[in-house]
């Protein structure tokens, strides 16, 4: 274990680790565009350039391995111009676009330039132009002029993914980056590679041109897309979410996300929600508060206890709320008949190797955990002699959160609705749910960001989420809708409850330049 | 808040200001009695002071030789603007290297305070304060101004052109 001293500081860093690990590990600053933890050294951008004591030239941090007793120093004048001038380079060709583009905000580029650069061009040459809006894939777009050549993203497709898609042509100052003759970047992580680009050469078609990212604020949250539940940022303000992003995690995803699991907003903001309950009643829908709705069904509820009453579960709700849900059926309304509703039976183990599972729920396991707690086995083929037999008259059904990885929902409603009284509980809207007649009531949930709660991933790993913004002010989690459909008040949160701990992160405005104009990017907030 | 209590002596030092103020008042007072000719109130709104052109009044969007918009939707002037007043839905132009233009730009004249932030920040003249102030209205919407009314209302003839030009500015390599 070799020691060495980074900027005065001692620091003791594992056999073989380079300069770069070891400015990482004491959480120092240091300039860099192609070093990227997830991916190998590539040792092209050559501006992590540090001084070692006994060297007279700079070296570059990545790429140079730390020996016993090396004494490493970035602060001196010497690096910072250095540093000053090789930014100078990568910026000769920089067709300075920021007002049109969607990476500034968070854009190495300006992040260093402010930090090193602040120098006055010194090029008189004509910039080279090359292509720009090029059209690499399905979900990622190109703009070569703006693109530093860090190979962050062709190490990705080459390391990572495996796929090779992205590829380096030409030479010297007509580099660009392209996808090789005939293919495309689909594969279903391509959107990792819009992350690691250290400038805005790779943008998100999703979420091109729809905010200025100093418009948005972060907060720390779990991706319920698959049971692998990738660790997400998400990107939102006040009129919605509008990106999901990943959060490094060495035990569930490490630094990458699918690019399926980046959808996982869409079912939570506005548009698609459901907003108000609703009831069928003979002659048509009417609308009602949430709570009102599930206070109403509460006598229903009771009075059809027994044998008569079933609940299905789906596996999108936190871990609490199966606490809460589940005895209250068995304790008060004395029904076993408890169904868990599997969405895609057959892809269910599937796995593509990297990240994404087949079982689509985030929290299968802790699903099966409570129903095994409480000794619950009913099948589902149970639920359906029941309803076609006549013997279950009453359903109550925790729907999906997310309806696009349930791809029987139609075929599920047309069967559930064979019962006399339905109750549904779901956060999105529905047609063919709004389609049913008879005694039908909805009620809204809140969504995954809109709650706390515990999920369970496929290796029963639990991770905890904090609540991040509220999008339906009025929707009910199913720990609320079962206390008032179980005829109980809604406890007032205590005071300890209401101040819950910030989910911001400590090191949101993370360089220091930024941390003087903090007042300048929280403000925004049209 | 804290409230400075003047004790003693210093009690009365507003007397002197109080006097010259009133001195001065009365000075105007006798002067405009005695030159009625020469007093200076406008007998508004049949007669109307001249601003400087460079006064800070209704906002102009410059446009381009095509008649096209300048601005490029970039939101910094609404991220400068300390009213909050500039809303800006941002789209795709079919054109690449236009990239992306606003398909919708709105200002809410009521809100704004005319201190021409917007103006300053803007990277590409892009927005302007015209000359204009009178510009009364029926109802509050009449003072949410459109892309129509900010770069294109009749008082602009066509629109007024912008001094950046994107085609220059590629032509010279920039
Ligand atoms: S596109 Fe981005 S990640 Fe890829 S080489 Fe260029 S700057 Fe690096
Ligand atoms: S003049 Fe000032 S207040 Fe009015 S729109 Fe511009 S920045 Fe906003
Ligand atoms: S007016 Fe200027 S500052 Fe405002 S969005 Fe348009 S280009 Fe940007
Ligand atoms: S980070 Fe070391 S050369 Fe790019």
């Amino acid at each position: 274990m070799p020691k060495c001293t980074i900027n005065g500081k001692e620091v003791e860093v594992k056999e073989g680790s380079t300069i770069m690990e070891a400015y990482y590990q004491t959480g120092e600053a240091i300039a860099h565009y192609c070093y990227h933890p997830g991916l190998s050294v590539a040792g092209v951008c050559r501006l992590c350039i540090c001084e070692i004591e006994g060297n007279p030239r700079p070296q570059i941090a990545c790429n140079t391995v730390v020996t016993e007793g090396m004494k490493i120093n970035n602060k001196s004048e010497k690096i910072k111009d250095g540093v000053k001038w090789v930014l100078d380079f990568h910026l000769i060709n920089h067709p300075l676009d920021c007002p049109i583009c969607d990476q500034a905000g968070e854009c190495g580029l300006q992040d260093q330039y402010m930090e090193f650069g602040k120098y006055n061009p010194e090029m008189s040459e004509r910039k080279v132009k090359k292509h720009k809006v090029v059209d690499l894939g399905p979900r990622v777009v190109l703009d070569s002029e703006r693109c530093i050549l860090c190979s962050r993203c062709t190490r990705f497709t080459e390391e990572v993914t495996k796929t090779n898609e992205l590829g380096l042509f030409n030479r010297g100052d007509r580099t660009e980056i392209g996808v090789v003759e005939g293919k495309q970047l689909d594969n279903n992580y391509s959107m990792n590679t819009v992350d690691i680009c250290p400038v805005g050469a790779l943008t998100s078609k999703d979420f091109r041109f729809r905010q200025r990212v100093w418009y948005l604020k972060d907060a720390d949250t779990i991706c319920t897309g698959c049971s692998t539940g990738c660790n997400t940022k998400v990107y939102f303000n006040k009129e919605g979410i509008f990106r999901i992003k990943p959060r490094y995690n060495p035990d569930v995803n490490g630094h990458w996300m699918t690019d399926t699991g980046r959808d996982a907003y869409k079912f939570v903001n506005r548009e698609a929600r459901l907003l108000r309950a609703q009831k069928h009643t003979g002659s048509g829908w009417t609308e009602l508060a949430p709570g009102q709705a599930a206070k109403d069904v509460s006598a229903d509820l009771k009075s059809a206890a027994g044998d008569s009453l079933a609940l299905v579960l789906t596996a999108q709700y936190t871990l609490e709320e199966y606490e809460a849900i589940i005895p209250a059926f068995i304790n008060e309304f004395k029904t076993k008949k408890i169904y868990f509703w599997i969405n895609n039976k057959e892809s269910f183990d599937d796995f593509d190797g990297l990240l994404a599972r087949g079982d689509k729920n985030p929290n299968t396991k802790g699903l099966l955990r409570v129903m095994e707690k409480h000794g619950l086995s009913g099948s589902w083929s149970d639920l359906e002699a029941g309803l076609n037999s006549g013997a279950i008259k009453t359903v109550v059904v925790a729907g999906p959160e997310n309806q696009f990885v349930f791809p029987d929902m139609n075929e599920k409603i047309k069967l559930l609705s064979k019962a006399k009284k339905l109750v549904w509980m779901q956060s999105g809207k529905n047609e063919a749910l709004n389609a049913l007649s008879g005694d039908v009531t909805l009620i809204p949930m809140k969504s995954y960001i809109e709650k706390e709660g515990t999920y369970v991933n496929f290796k029963g790993l639990e991770q905890k989420v904090k609540r991040v913004t509220t999008v339906v002010s009025e929707a009910l989690t199913l720990t609320e809708a079962t206390m008032l459909m179980a005829g109980r008040n809604l406890t007032i949160p205590t005071t300890k409850e209401l101040f819950v701990e910030s989910n911001r992160r400590e090191d949101e405005v993370m360089l220091e330049h930024r941390k003087k104009n903090e007042f300048v990017f929280r403000r925004g907030s049209l | 808040m804290s409230v400075v209590q003047n004790t003693g002596e210093k009690k009365n030092w507003y007397l002197p200001g109080i006097f010259t103020g009133l001195g001065i008042t009365m000075k105007h007072l006798f002067y405009n009695l005695l030159n009625r000719k020469k007093m200076i109130t406008l007998d508004y709104p049949e007669q109307k002071y001249e601003y400087s052109p460079r006064f800070k009044g209704n906002h102009i969007l410059t446009v381009k030789k095509d008649g096209s918009l300048r601005c490029t939707a970039c939101m910094l002037c609404a991220t400068n603007c300390p009213a909050e007043c500039i809303k800006i839905t941002a789209a795709e132009h079919e054109d690449p290297s236009v990239e992306k233009y606003p398909i919708s730009y709105e200002i809410d004249m009521l809100r704004c305070v005319f201190c021409g932030f917007c103006e300053e920040a803007c990277p590409v003249d892009a927005i302007r304060l015209g000359p204009e102030w009178q510009t009364p209205g029926l109802s509050g919407t009449n003072f949410i101004y459109d892309i129509q009314k900010l770069a294109y209302r009749p008082q602009l003839k066509g629109g007024i052109l912008t001094h950046v030009d994107d085609e220059e500015r590629h032509k010279a390599g920039i």
